[in-house]
Parts: structure tokens; C-alpha cells; sequence
């Protein structure tokens, strides 16, 4: 076409045509910013204020300050509720490092990865209730974990997973790494599929086994995406496991798997403690917030615009 | 699947029989007898480890599908039939459909994630043009603002949210969960339009003004068209989530109107139902989802890597 022959078009700072274009996208912007105020924002204020006091979500609610907290982090349960978020970060390296080895069996392009690829992922679409009403049965005292242990004849070992409180958090741990392969492959993926094949060749001419190529030249470039699928499996751990707990195990047995996201259901739902259920949830968030600064800091760093 | 087939780069095509050294071999052009044993033995190694991964693969394959079929298998037993492990029938279904009102909360479904995708594409094409293209005095802190709502968890909310929506009397309709599932998906949304429309050039936005188009119907008429794409991104992921999701359902939907997802928790928490009704119901909630995944897989991924910044 002959516009490209043309000069740029400039768009004017100020005048009518810009005035007519601030006031445009103000415009436009006001459903979202309405709809994110009134349903996030203002909410996560009123959990602040809300867990500062003792109420049940009927009676007038009493203020306590900011000395709840203080009580909040003296009381066992509270801490035994931390203990399990801590504990399921053990599982945050092996929801990594399985998807990572599982991309790079993907990354060599043999017969048939593309089928193997959407397989993989398959599980993401499916709902944590599903994936935890099978764990279930996979777990359970004559379930399918202890029928492939008859069936290999390591029939003595009877598991009994969710029966008491660590094996059960095992249990939904396990559930967890299996449930994050696919997000995590396809993150893994997406990062190798980025390489520079030239650099791989240059690694290769100069002698590197197919394992230091890894190692030295892969794995450093794809440090970015690793830490992005870091950010995304602690944020899963710490707040999408609600269906999990809930069918799985309902927080037991005993606190066995009650994390914090489920904690503040307990307290707020099953409980009618709304003061402390708000509170639990504004721990939750501080976490959220300082794992998650790292994701803001990588869509900002790519971003390159400033704003 | 087509992708099985497909040929790649690395799975040289083994043609039995063939002469050693044929020509496209990346390695040693040898002419002599022990350059082309080496040559051979090369290729043999390539071809051994494209079978161990292969199979690898396959492993993995067997452990990412088991759940389906044990699904698909149990669900066509009776209780005695399960606890035996032996014998099909229907009894499963037929159970599942006396004690879960199947049909009508695949409506429900339906309708809650039809509405508050709307919603989501309403709110997110047009903040995520204004931010990207239509740049006013502080927007730069209000798309930060909104985007950062991303960090914001559910259960963090989910108390105050659940005062606000009753006091305003939402959570007899479906109205309050689709509220709630709307702000919970805009901030992603938006992020991602916005990322889209940075794409496309101020000139064709100008262009139309000049033409006498204004700003609102440049968006309509020239942007939104172009960003079809990202839509079908979006609406796909918001799918997924919303059709997926327990604790918004569960909490802010009526007992007559909820979601088949909701519905199956509540019935398999109850823990009196049989294991092949449930089993059916989880097939029964997860067949849309695989569905729209088969489809659309590739908008799905493309979701998750631009979430990546890529």
C-alpha cells in the first residue's frame, strides 16, 4: 500500500484529538476499575479491618486491634496450620524438577511429542475436585496404591495414607506434583523452545556431553522460567487447593492437612468466626504478596514500557 | 491425533536396508570401512535413545491418563461390582442421575460461565485498550493497580465478600458468583489485552480518528476485530477456571442452583454415596472441560505463556 510511504502518523500530546483520547480511555477503563474495586480491592481493606475484631457475622462485632495478630501467632493451632503450608513447600522442588525432566524428554522431538504434549497437559483442564475424588480411591485403604503393591508383589506393604496426619499431607502433596506437571511441562517448554539452537551447536563443536549441555548452557537460560513456574507452584500450593483438602480430607485427619487457605473457610464458614477467618486471610495475602512481587517484577522487566 | 504422525526433525526416518553414508547424515562423511562402522554405530546410539525416551514417554503418558479410565471404568459398576473389582453395568449411572440433578446443574454451569465471561470480555477489551492505546493521566497506576489484583487469593476476600453480597441481597441468583467470578478473572483478562493491543499500531488507531471515527468506535469497529485471537484466550481460560472451580459455587450459589462441580464435591463430601455414581459425576463435569480443551488447546497455552510475558 502507498501509506507506508507516508510519514508516521504523530500522535499530538495535546489539543482536541488527544483531550477526545484521554477522555476515551478514562471511559473505557471504568468498568474494570469499578469491578475490581468493589470486588477485590475494597474486600481485602475490609479483611483488614475485619480481622482486627471478634465477630461472628451476626452480633456487633468487637474490636480487638492489631493485638490479634499477636494471639493469632501464640496459638498452636495457628502454628501447626503454618507448619503444613511449610511442609508442602517440600513439594515445590519436585513439581519443578519432574515437569523440567519431563520438557526436556519433550525438547528432543521423537516420534509422536506433539500427542505426548497434549496428553500431559490433559490434567490442567480437569477440576481439583475430579483429581482429588480419584486420589481418593488411589490412596485409600483398598485402593489402587495398595492393589499395584499387591500386584507387584510387594503386597506387605500396606499404606494406609490418609489415615494419620504427615502420610495424609503427603497424600495431597502428591496429588499436588501430579496435578502442576502440565502447567509446569508446557512453562519448561515454551522457555526451551526459546533456545538458540546455534549456541546448543557451538556446545557440541566444542565437546560438551549432552548432559553438560544441559547443565551449563540450558539450565542457566532458563532460570527465568524456572522461577516463574516457582512463583506459579507456591501460589497453587498456598491458595488453589481448597477442592483438594476439602474432597480429599476435609482438613483432617486431626489438623493433618488443614493449610492455611483452608483454615480460613473453617474458621469463617464452619465455625462462623469471621474476625479470625478474615485474619487467617490476611496472613495468606501478606505471603501471596511477597512471593508474588518476584512475578510482578519479571511481567515489568519484559515489559519495557514504563508505567 | 494428527500430532502422532507428524514427523520431526530428530526421528530420522529409519529406512530399513538403506546404504550407510547415504547423503544427509549430519555426521562423519567417511568413505572407509571404519568411518562408516562408526557412522553406523552413531546412528544405532540415536536410535536407542529415541526409543528410551519413547518409552519414557509413554510411562508418563500411562500415569497422566490413568485417572480417565479408572473413571470411565469404575463408573460402569454397581457398589458390589466395584468392591469386587469385577463386572459392568450401569448401575453407576443410573445412580448418579437419582441422587444429582445432573441436567439441571449443567445449566447452572453453563449459565454461570457464560455470564461472567461476558462480563470479563466486557470489562477486560475495553480497559485493556484504553491502556494500552488511549493513555490518560495516572493510567499507568491504575492498569498496576488492577493487575496486582492478580495477587489477591480468594480466601483472603472470601469473608467481607461474602457480607457485602449478602448484604446487598446477591447470593439468592446467580448474580453474587458471577460477580465474584467476573473480578476474580478481570485483572488476568485485562493484563492480556492489554498485551495484545500494545501490538497493534498507534498509526491504524489514528489513521481511523482521522478518518472521523471516534476513539470509542476505532475500538469497536478496528480493534476489537483484530484481537479475536486474544478473545477466544481469554474466554477459554475463564472457562476452564469458573466451570472448575468449588469455593465461589459453593459459597455464593443458591442449593437449587448450583454448579455441576459444586454439586459433585458436595454429594462425595457427604461420604454416603457410592464410589461408581461419583465416578460417573466426575466424567459427567469433566467431558466439557476436555472438550474445550481438545479444541482450543493451543489458546490455552498461549494464555499461560503470555502470562510468561512472552
Amino acid at each position: 500500500m502507498s501509506l507506508t510511504a507516508d510519514p508516521p502518523v504523530r500522535r499530538p500530546r495535546r489539543g482536541r484529538l488527544a483531550r477526545r483520547r484521554r477522555l476515551a480511555g478514562f471511559l473505557l477503563s471504568v468498568p474494570a476499575i469499578v469491578l475490581v474495586a468493589a470486588l477485590l480491592w475494597t474486600p481485602i481493606v475490609q479483611a483488614v479491618r475485619y480481622s482486627m475484631t471478634s465477630w461472628n457475622g451476626y452480633s456487633a462485632p468487637v474490636w480487638i486491634g492489631p493485638s490479634a495478630y499477636a494471639s493469632a501467632f501464640g496459638d498452636p493451632i495457628v502454628r501447626r496450620v503454618l507448619e503444613n503450608n511449610a511442609l508442602l513447600l517440600l513439594a515445590v522442588p519436585f513439581a519443578i524438577g519432574i515437569p523440567l525432566i519431563i520438557a526436556a524428554l519433550l525438547h528432543e522431538h521423537v516420534r509422536g511429542w506433539r500427542f505426548f504434549r497434549s496428553v500431559y497437559f490433559l490434567p490442567t483442564a480437569i477440576s481439583w475436585v475430579v483429581i482429588g475424588m480419584v486420589a481418593l480411591q488411589f490412596f485409600a485403604d483398598r485402593g489402587i496404591l495398595n492393589q499395584l503393591l499387591a500386584d507387584v508383589g510387594l503386597g506387605s506393604i500396606h499404606t494406609d495414607f490418609l489415615a494419620s496426619e504427615y502420610s495424609a499431607l503427603a497424600a495431597l502433596a502428591i496429588t499436588f506434583i501430579w496435578s502442576m506437571i502440565g502447567t509446569n511441562t508446557i512453562i519448561f517448554l515454551t522457555g526451551m523452545a526459546t533456545l538458540d539452537p546455534t549456541l546448543i551447536e557451538a556446545a557440541r563443536v566444542d565437546g560438551l556431553s549432552r548432559r553438560q549441555i544441559f547443565y551449563r548452557v540450558e539450565l542457566p537460560l532458563l532460570t527465568r522460567f524456572i522461577q516463574f513456574s516457582f512463583v506459579i507452584t507456591v501460589i497453587s500450593a498456598f491458595s488453589a487447593l481448597f477442592s483438594l483438602i476439602f474432597v480429599m480430607t476435609g482438613g483432617g485427619p486431626g489438623l493433618g492437612t488443614t493449610t492455611l487457605e483452608f483454615f480460613v473457610y473453617q474458621a469463617g464458614f464452619a465455625q462462623g468466626q469471621f474476625g479470625t477467618g478474615a485474619l487467617y486471610g490476611v496472613i495468606l495475602f501478606v505471603i501471596m504478596i511477597i512471593v508474588g512481587i518476584g512475578q510482578l517484577r519479571l511481567i515489568r522487566s519484559e515489559d519495557g514500557e514504563g508505567w | 491425533m494428527t500430532a502422532a504422525s507428524a514427523p520431526s526433525a530428530r526421528s530420522a526416518p529409519s529406512a530399513p536396508g538403506s546404504t550407510p553414508g547415504a547423503p544427509g547424515s549430519p555426521g562423519t562423511p567417511g568413505t572407509h570401512g571404519p568411518a562408516v562402522s562408526r557412522w553406523q554405530s552413531a546412528r544405532f546410539r540415536r536410535r536407542v535413545f529415541a526409543t528410551v525416551i519413547f518409552a519414557a514417554m509413554v510411562v508418563i503418558a500411562i500415569v497422566m491418563l490413568y485417572p480417565f479410565w479408572y473413571m470411565g471404568d469404575n463408573s460402569f459398576r454397581s457398589q458390589g461390582q466395584f468392591d469386587q473389582q469385577s463386572g459392568h453395568s450401569l448401575a453407576g449411572w443410573t445412580q448418579l442421575f437419582q441422587t444429582l440433578p445432573v441436567v439441571r446443574e449443567l445449566a447452572s454451569s453453563t449459565i454461570v460461565c457464560a455470564a461472567a465471561i461476558a462480563v470479563i470480555l466486557l470489562v477486560a477489551t475495553t480497559a485493556g485498550f484504553a491502556f494500552a492505546k488511549l493513555r490518560y493521566r495516572g493510567s499507568g497506576l491504575v492498569f498496576l493497580l488492577i493487575i496486582a489484583a492478580m495477587m489477591v487469593p480468594l480466601q483472603s476476600i472470601i469473608i467481607p465478600e461474602y457480607v457485602n453480597l449478602a448484604r446487598f441481597n446477591l447470593m439468592s441468583s446467580y448474580t453474587g458468583a458471577i460477580l465474584v467470578y467476573a473480578a476474580l478473572g478481570a485483572p488476568f483478562a485485562t493484563f492480556l489485552m492489554a498485551t495484545y493491543y500494545r501490538g497493534i499500531s498507534d498509526e491504524l488507531i489514528e489513521a481511523a480518528v482521522m478518518d472521523g471515527l471516534s476513539y470509542e468506535r476505532t475500538f469497536l469497529r478496528i480493534a476489537l476485530p483484530l484481537s479475536l485471537p486474544a478473545i477466544a484466550t481469554v474466554t477459554v481460560l475463564q472457562f476452564i477456571q469458573i466451570w472448575d472451580d468449588l469455593l465461589v459455587g459453593y459459597l455464593f450459589l443458591p442449593t437449587n442452583d448450583r454448579t455441576i462441580t459444586v454439586g459433585l464435591a458436595v454429594l462425595s463430601s457427604g461420604r454416603t454415596t457410592g464410589i461408581p455414581p461419583l465416578m460417573a459425576g466426575s466424567l459427567v463435569s469433566a467431558i466439557p472441560a476436555i472438550i474445550v480443551y481438545l479444541i482450543f488447546q493451543r489458546y490455552l497455552i498461549r494464555g499461560l505463556t503470555l502470562g510468561m510475558g512472552k
